[in-house]
């Protein structure tokens, strides 16, 4: 019942899920397996490609319409208005200027630059005014989608986690999947900007660069189209680090995340036996390992785009200082380009402004490659859980299970937790509509379980269990928990009104449906004499209730199901005996039609039981009514009634 | 729901200036002991952007005088550059070119800038990618490594940097962890566990966000903002238009988004309260799968958690709207300044009283000033943001813990006795829980607490411990008033074994040793025994050994409760608390425990809580406890003597069918 995965067929460990938090240094994650990675989750864009078509149509529009004006602009005011060279004639009149003034004079005059810059200035107004709110609106626009996109994947991830079976649930921590929910999953929002956005923007940007620059020396061309291969050689030889660094910060901050949520849940003990103080040490040590496995990821991720803009600092350097040579004797160009005919400061200007932005787009591409890795451990995380094959599924054919006519047949039911850990044995039992079903048995015995595969918590390894004939495994598993309601020994409660957790699994239960509920379980007395009455919130826990009343409420929760099967794990053992005897009175009556299975010890309240099965490791040890087994010879059953009732013969009271 | 259970927590939703202003204060003096790696930080952050001032001039000096040709003139230059511009004096223009590219070179390699350009700077940093909610983006802010510039410079400075936010955020999660772990229990009745998980994770590093964005990088934006106008005001100083626009623009930014301060603050409340609630409900959904899984209820639970992610998602774009007009009010006058003095230095090269070098300097230094001011604009923003997260800290911080008064001596010897006084104690909503209880316990008894459920029984027991604090009335250790002992020392006394098991995902043997850290093997394996918990741990996979995985994984709820039971065991405390232990368990083990509870009496004073006879009778007195009050005492044989007793009426409730 350890840690130690069942390795058995279906069991939920496929993947490497169970190695969680040990913190693996080897690198589990190849590029190859990324770039799947990133191909799978295009999936969860699916939903939304038509927002993401509309989104990314409208920034490329934006972008086409402002490129061009840039560059535009930065000619006009360094060529044209700064050193007062002439326009091209076309350009003049698409502009509305005299070709007369503007164009067919050899220096322009100082009015004409003034007006020109005036007439620019006034352009990128008009611009700035009209562009900026459809960018705002746009970004709005970008993180509403992003929004939904991680939306639908925790919604999914619960699903998953809710689908799992408590198997899965027994071996890891809670706080591993709020962070894969939380965390890990938010990385999905970022898969549109690494995997369209900036690579189709860097690398179209970077080609424009190389074709302009090309036009006006090749040689310079090469240098800015052959500035990728070392900084790939730069991003190869970080990428599998920086994965391994970033896989170990995520791990160790889930764990760190565990620790809190479990220190928290066992606050009580903790302080009852005064551990505080080492469990602050083994918080202060979770955080610390956290830390420092970030600041290592991290750390790696900084130098990684230091060295990137070393490299291409080198080649900005020497490209503007060939380019300064050419202005200096102002060298002529092959042919003409977009006006220029000969090396001039403008062309210095221009030249360096595409190589440095071609250069940037570069390196921008390479830091966000950085920045995927991190994001590609995030969602491999999350897919790990999502990958998860859940133990119990419907098969493809199931039916919905309609109502109850006959009863319940357990067929030579075993199962086992562990290989070597049978936790039931060839059980057969057989309940039929209208009857009351007492389990019995010690501890781990496995009345429990029994109950559990009956609502397909998990199912059996061999045997069956069928309802009206027909096989568990064949109905929908929704329609069957849909018939079961089960009142737990362990009552839990959540964190809203006394109302809310009464309906908890019927929520549109009317007022009078809750109070009829609490009415059977006994819990309308100890509700009214709450300060707010059914309106009462209870706490996380609901401590604020006694174990007693948190029982009743259960109870009231199952009944107000209103379901064919009825399960009661215990959950009168917390209640006095007075109680005790008023709901299973109660429960009695309510449950005339259905079927009851009660798990108890308390075996003074099982009497009226129409048949008791006593369990002892896993198998069914003696059946029948309790006078029947009263009267067998060497009963178990009739010890340990014995046992029970002993204190009040010893007392000498009378019945 | 869960957004009216967390509106509990914080009865106050809106804060209000001066206690912004409050809360920031004391964000300040809680970063005081890291004074000295703040000014180092300071220091490294103007160093970093002293290069930005003297990036531009290699590209002047090329532009002026390598391609232009002009001649150079010292007495132009800002006095700290008139050696280099001397030594340049008569050099032909490609030696004048290859001395700015050897400049720029190192100052590659020092500081990563080579031009003016977006694309010729960098900044060494390492931010990752966040979500788009708060619950999401936190993570970068408790490893904020930054630096203004890049190589060798940068990289030095993101590391310290880095560091200096770790060391930080890792003492403040800490010492909320150590508050949260002092807080009294009831606090934790009411409190929602997910909120705390996102306060330690998440919220602390609202500190150190408050001390750079809102001390550190102000003021050093601040300063470079006025070293830049300075120095424009020197190079330009003919044209005063050109500082002046300057330092209009710089006010205009500081002063934009202060109408804005309160709908930030309120929508960030929201959007941080919002993300909160999401993982409480998340965590709460976990941890109740069993019965969310038993009811069928997991379309309800998915529902719920959609509901609180989406809310979650709605309040952080809302935060972003606001941000988006502060925007939109800064960028605007901003602009239009800028744009004016670009008119203006355009049109005095045209005069050509200034080069184009000096057009592309003005240039340049105009655009760093639009973007520091478009950054001080955001000040404003960052205080508000940084207010909401620290005011949730410190409201945890502030809860009042479980302190001993400094002196306060510890208990000087185990008890022999402890008597509860005359005790009255309410529950934090006031109901009356004790009225007037008074029962006494010495070593070598066992009492025995029963009544209905509800009665008060478990209250009553948490008082011996210190758990809870009566209203009036005193718990008496041998005479003397356990008020006056630190509590570690009284609860050193007492092994309490809880209604419900708490196991912690650690191997059985530790969750044993909990009791008393120093136990030898040998005393586990005794406790083990002694609560009937041998025999199953036995066929674990690895023994004592073995994981028991969260909560005690698939152990039976009788298996726990057994393994809780040697967890008391093992502890040296003279007085041993049982709170229906026997509820879960089975009779044979109960039998076995119930001879425990004998072997214990000898050098223990035993109290135990119980519902059924064949744990009660072994006591040797019973106190029947009744609404509060205990309403007889004695031996299970003179209570039932009693015709009308209370405890009689109990006790043949029970019996009825079995006798």
């Amino acid at each position: 019942m350890g840690r130690e995965p069942n390795r058995g067929p279906g069991a939920e460990t496929r993947g490497d899920f169970a190695r969680l938090g040990q913190g693996g240094r080897e690198d589990r994650l190849p590029m190859r397996l990324v770039v799947r990675l990133l191909g799978r989750c295009l999936q969860w864009l699916h939903p939304l490609r038509l927002h993401m078509f509309g989104l990314f149509g409208g920034f490329s529009l934006v972008a086409i319409l402002l490129f061009p004006v840039g560059l535009f602009m930065l000619d006009l005011i360094w060529t044209r208005v700064l050193q007062g060279q002439p326009l091209p004639e076309e350009q003049a009149l698409f502009m509305g200027f005299d070709p007369a003034l503007v164009s067919q004079v050899p220096v322009l005059a100082d009015q004409v630059r003034r007006d020109l810059l005036e007439w620019g200035l006034r352009i990128c107004v008009v611009l700035a005014i009209s562009v900026l709110p459809v960018i705002l609106a746009l970004y709005y626009y970008q993180v509403w989608i992003l929004q939904r996109v991680n939306q639908l994947l925790r919604v999914r991830l619960l699903e998953q986690l809710q689908r799992l079976s408590l198997r899965f649930h027994a071996d890891h921590a809670i706080g591993d999947a709020i962070y894969r929910m939380m965390q890990d999953s938010a990385m999905v929002t970022q898969l549109i900007e690494l995997l369209f956005f900036t690579p189709i923007s860097t690398m179209g940007r970077y080609a424009f660069g190389v074709t302009v620059i090309a036009a006006f020396d090749p040689k310079m061309a090469i240098l800015l189209g052959t500035l990728w291969p070392p900084l790939l050689l730069l991003g190869l030889w970080f990428s599998r680090r920086l994965r391994v660094g970033f896989r170990e910060a995520r791990e160790t901050n889930a764990s760190l995340t565990s620790r809190i949520q479990e220190t928290l849940a066992g606050i009580k003990v903790i302080k009852a036996y005064g551990a505080e103080r080492r469990w602050q040490e083994v918080f202060e040590g979770a955080s610390l390992g956290a830390f420092r496995a970030a600041y290592g990821a991290r750390d790696r991720l900084a130098v990684f785009t230091v060295s990137l803009f070393w490299v291409c600092g080198l080649a900005l350097v020497a490209s503007a200082a060939f380019a300064a040579t050419r202005a200096a004797v102002e060298a002529p160009l092959m042919v003409e380009v977009l006006g220029f005919s000969i090396w001039t400061l403008g062309l210095y200007n221009f030249f360096k402004s595409r190589f440095s932005d071609g250069a940037g787009q570069l390196r921008m591409l390479f830091k966000t490659w950085g920045r995927t890795q991190d994001v590609a451990i995030g969602l491999d995380r999350v897919f790990e859980l999502l990958d998860l094959e859940p133990e119990v599924q419907d098969a493809p054919d199931a039916v919905v299970l309609d109502g109850i006519r006959s009863g319940i047949d357990y067929k030579d039911v075993c199962f086992r937790y562990q290989p070597d850990r049978p936790a039931l044995e060839g059980v057969d039992l057989s309940a039929r509509i209208g009857t009351m079903t007492a389990i019995v048995g010690p501890t781990g015995s496995g009345k429990t379980t029994l109950m559990a595969l009956l609502v397909r918590l998990f199912d059996p390894d061999r045997g069956a269990i069928e309802i009206d004939g027909v096989d568990l495994r064949r109905f929908r598993t929704a329609s069957l928990r849909s018939a079961v309601a089960t009142a737990l020994q362990e009552n839990l409660l959540f964190g809203t009104t006394v109302r809310e957790n009464i309906r908890y699994a019927v929520p549109q239960a009317s007022d009078t449906q809750v109070r009829e509920a609490a009415r059977v379980a006994c819990a309308d007395d100890f509700i009214a004499a709450l300060p707010e009455g059914y309106d009462t919130m209870l706490g996380e826990r609901g401590t604020k209730l006694s174990t007693g009343q948190r029982q009743r409420l259960s109870i009231a929760r199952a009944i107000l199901k209103d379901t064919p099967i009825l399960i009661l794990d215990e959950p009168t053992a917390s209640l006095d005996a007075e109680t005790e005897l008023r709901v299973l009175q109660n429960l009695a009556e309510w449950g005339r039609g259905r079927l009851i299975f009660l798990i108890t010890h308390r075996l003074s309240s099982i009497q009226r039981a129409d048949q008791i099965l006593v369990l002892r490791e896993g198998r069914v040890e003696e059946r029948g009514t309790h006078d029947e087994l009263l009267a067998r010879a060497g009963s178990v059953y009739g010890s340990l009634f014995r046992h029970e009732a002993e204190p009040a013969h010893a007392a000498g009271v009378p019945a | 729901m869960s957004r009216r259970a967390n509106a509990r927590i914080e009865e106050k939703s809106e804060l209000s200036h001066g206690e912004t202003l409050r809360v920031l204060g004391r964000a300040f003096r809680y970063a005081r002991p890291f004074r000295n790696r703040f000014a180092v930080k300071y220091l490294l952050l103007l160093a970093s952007l002293l290069p930005l001032l003297i990036t531009p001039w290699p590209v002047k000096i090329i532009v002026d005088h390598v391609i232009e040709e002009l001649p150079i003139l010292p007495s132009a230059y800002p006095s700290a550059l008139q050696p280099l511009a001397e030594a340049l004096v008569g050099l032909p223009p490609n030696e004048v070119l290859y001395w700015m590219v050897v400049l720029q070179l190192a100052l590659l390699l020092l500081v990563g800038a080579v031009g003016t350009g977006g694309g010729e700077r960098d900044r060494a940093e390492s931010k990752l990618s966040g979500g788009h909610d708060q619950a999401s983006r936190t993570e970068n802010e408790a490893n904020e490594g930054w630096s203004m510039a890049s190589g060798l410079l940068g990289l030095f400075d993101f590391r310290f940097t880095i560091k200096l936010t770790q060391a930080l955020n890792h003492h403040y999660r800490s010492r909320l962890f150590e508050r949260i772990q002092g807080l009294p229990m009831t606090v934790f009745d009411d409190e929602r566990i997910g909120d705390a998980v996102f306060r330690v994770m998440y919220d602390t590093p609202s500190i150190t966000n408050a001390v750079y964005r809102i001390i550190l990088t102000p003021f050093a934006s601040i300063a470079f903002v006025l070293a830049v106008i300075w120095v424009i005001a020197i190079l330009f100083g003919d044209h005063p238009i050109f500082w002046q626009t300057s330092l209009a623009m710089f006010a205009v930014s500081l002063l934009v988004s202060l109408p804005f301060t309160s709908t930030l603050r309120r929508r960030s409340t929201a959007s941080r309260r919002a993300g909160s609630a999401t993982t409480s409900s998340l965590e709460e959904g976990l941890t109740n799968i069993l019965a969310v899984q038993s009811l069928g209820a997991e379309d309800r639970e998915q529902d719920r958690f959609d509901d609180d992610s989406w809310s979650s998602f709605v309040r952080h774009r809302s935060v972003i709207v606001v941000g988006m007009v502060i925007f939109v009010f800064a960028f605007i006058p901003g602009m239009a300044m800028g744009a004016y003095a670009f008119f203006h230095a355009a049109d005095l090269v045209i005069l050509d009283q200034i080069s184009r070098g000096d057009f592309l300097l003005l240039f340049t230094y105009y655009l760093y000033l639009i973007f520091a001011c478009v950054d001080l604009g955001a000040l404003w923003i960052r205080l508000q943001e940084a207010a909401i997260g620290l005011h949730r800290v410190f409201f945890l911080m502030d809860l009042p813990t479980e302190t001993d008064a400094v002196g306060t001596p510890p208990l000087p010897h185990p008890p022999e006795e402890v008597r509860i006084d005359s005790v009255e104690y309410h529950y934090p909503d006031g109901t009356p829980a004790l009225r007037d209880v008074s029962l006494t316990l010495r070593v070598g008894e066992i009492v025995a607490l029963a009544g209905p459920a509800g009665a008060g029984k478990t209250t009553l027991a948490s008082l011996i411990p210190r758990f809870l604090e009566p209203k009036s009335g005193r718990v008496l250790y041998d005479g003397r008033d356990a008020a006056g002992f630190t509590r570690d020392s009284v609860r050193a006394q007492v092994a309490f074994v809880f209604q419900e098991t708490l196991l912690f995902d650690a191997t059985v043997e530790q969750n044993i040793r909990l009791g008393r850290p120093d136990a030898t093997e040998a005393e586990i394996r005794r406790a083990a025994r002694r609560a009937g918990a041998e025999g199953f741990i036995r066929g674990l996979p690895q023994g004592y050994h073995t994981p028991l995985g969260r909560g005690g994984g698939k152990l039976s709820v009788g298996q726990k409760q057994r393994l809780a039971i040697a967890r008391a065991l093992v502890r040296e405390g003279p007085i041993l608390i049982m709170d229906e232990p026997t509820s879960a368990l089975d009779p044979e083990t109960e039998r076995a425990l119930i001879a425990t509870m004998e072997e214990a009496r000898e050098d223990r004073a035993v109290l135990v809580i119980a519902h059924r006879l064949s744990t009660i009778r072994h006591a040797d007195r019973i106190a029947f406890v009744d609404k509060g009050r205990i309403v007889e005492e004695g031996s299970h044989a003179e209570l039932m003597a009693r015709p009308d007793g209370a405890y009689r009426r109990f006790v043949d409730l029970q019996t009825r069918g079995a006798a």
